[in-house]
């Protein structure tokens, strides 16, 4: 292998291995961006991801140095990002100063900041984009074809990880939401039998007293049954 | 099982998650075509009890799920609390008693073979299915393989009904299994109040009248909250 293909090799594994650890998207993107610096000589790389409204934000850059940031940031809705995020395809400008009318924003901020090429790929799964992998050159010309797959590689394996990183996130969610949900559902009706007796009410008039409780004080109905059923709260007090 | 035909449940059942169509009763019918087994009937489960019955294929099984919720024993508490599948292959003559309580009036309610699967999803765990044949058996292997698919199927289903749920919420199709349970709860809070014990406490005296007045739990509850009977 070359040295090329060594740290390619080892670019993809160490991507690898972050998405099976604690996963963190902004290391785990903020290490994709410094690795696209090495290996295709980019100036500076950035990745931006894309919000419910097809925004699109700023997620992860190869240095922190402020004109970069604002530049990358200048492309919430023109530029090499979201062109590649709406379309799917591969972005690539060779010569930034014969851009102006491409991206009449972008265009002449980029070439004052000292870049003269900028290629973004998208990053998608299937039907899915989440967002683009932006390369910025300070100098003029294409990303050699080669480049241009390994680049879109990487930002495909960036997105799976996002993705499955996603899912697992709401599938725990979903999961809590329903121990709780279910744990709350009969804990209300537990305070209900409570006040019913303490109060001498009827199920709807009990449950009325602890809604009204709730509201006055501002907080949870399942809060105010909890307590009431571990006695923390007395019915008399629910007034 | 095929995989088409476990392509076509998934399907049928997105279908009827948005028509409105019982969901539990279908998964249960499923369970019972596919199986081969005489009846089939999901339990949600929490903290170790049974909480509600999601669905039921005959009246057989809805007698099964209300002498465990009742009881509190049986193959699908087992399988929920050991995380694995119960068989029981001959409710009359069984290798060793297992639930002394439960086994009499399943037989008689027409159960002969009993097997529970725990529904989860990773570390979640949601709850049982139970199956039941009518006759002394075993379930072959490819039934056993069958029963964890489906049961994989079936926890996917709770866990796709509740992410569609507001926030804090059941999903209506859940909030309903727990609903007709909801008196029990609330003679438990009675209870528990006048005796001045824990609301588990409380629900075990319950079940225990239950058992030994043979009456439905519900009954009791509701007698209860309408303060026609007063436990000690």
């Amino acid at each position: 292998m070359t040295t090329r293909e060594v740290m390619i090799t080892d670019t993809l594994v160490t991507l690898a291995d972050t998405m099976v650890r604690d996963f963190d998207v902004v290391e785990f993107l903020s290490l994709l961006s410094t690795r696209c610096v090495d290996l295709f000589g980019a100036g500076e790389a950035g990745l931006m991801l894309a919000d419910e409204s097809g925004r699109m934000h700023l997620t992860a850059s190869s240095s922190h140095e402020m004109r970069l940031l604002e530049l990358l940031e200048l492309q919430h809705d023109e530029g090499p990002c979201p062109d590649a995020f709406r379309t799917a395809m591969p972005v690539l400008c060779d010569d930034l100063s014969a851009a102006a009318d491409r991206w009449p924003t972008f265009a002449p901020e980029a070439v004052a900041a000292g870049f003269q090429s900028a290629h973004a790929l998208p990053m998608r799964l299937r039907d899915e984009v989440i967002g683009a992998l932006n390369l910025m050159s300070t100098h003029a010309g294409p990303l050699p074809p080669d480049d241009v797959a390994v680049a879109q590689a990487l930002a495909d394996v960036a997105t799976i990880g996002i993705l499955q990183h996603r899912a697992a996130q709401e599938s725990k969610l979903v999961k809590e939401q329903l121990t709780y949900a279910l744990n709350s559902r009969i804990s209300i009706e537990q305070a209900k039998g409570v006040v019913a007796h303490q109060l001498s009410l009827n199920m709807d008039e009990a449950f009325k007293a602890l809604r009204e409780y709730s509201r006055h004080h501002n907080q949870r109905l399942i809060r105010t049954a909890n307590d009431i059923v571990e006695r923390t709260l007395d019915a008399a007090d629910l007034g | 099982m095929d995989p088409q035909r476990l392509a076509d449940l998934v399907q049928q059942l997105e279908h009827d998650r948005s028509n409105g169509t019982q969901v539990g009763a279908r998964l249960c019918e499923t369970c019972v075509e596919i199986l081969d087994v005489t009846g089939a009937g999901i339990m949600l489960m929490s903290e170790g009890e049974h909480r509600g019955t999601f669905g039921v294929s005959n009246d057989v099984i809805s007698v099964v799920e209300d002498l465990q919720f009742t009881l509190g024993e049986g193959p699908c508490i087992d399988a929920f609390t050991s995380d694995q599948p119960v068989c029981e292959p001959d409710l009359r003559n069984p290798a060793a008693v297992r639930w002394p309580a439960f086994s009499g009036p399943a037989v008689e309610a027409g159960v002969r073979a009993v097997f529970g699967f725990p529904l989860e999803s990773g570390t979640t765990r949601l709850g049982a299915l139970d199956l039941y044949l009518d006759e002394p058996g075993e379930l072959r292997p490819d039934q056993m393989s069958d029963a964890v698919a489906l049961a994989k199927v079936i926890s996917d289903t709770v866990l796709a009904l509740q992410a569609d749920a507001s926030p804090g919420a059941l999903a209506p199709e859940l909030d309903a299994s727990l609903h007709n349970r909801a008196v029990v709860h609330q003679a438990s809070g009675m209870l528990s109040s006048r005796l001045n014990i824990g609301v588990r406490d409380a629900l075990s005296r319950i079940r225990a009248y239950a058992y030994s007045d043979s009456r439905p739990i519900n009954d009791v509850a509701r007698d209860i909250v309408l303060r026609r009977l007063t436990l000690d």
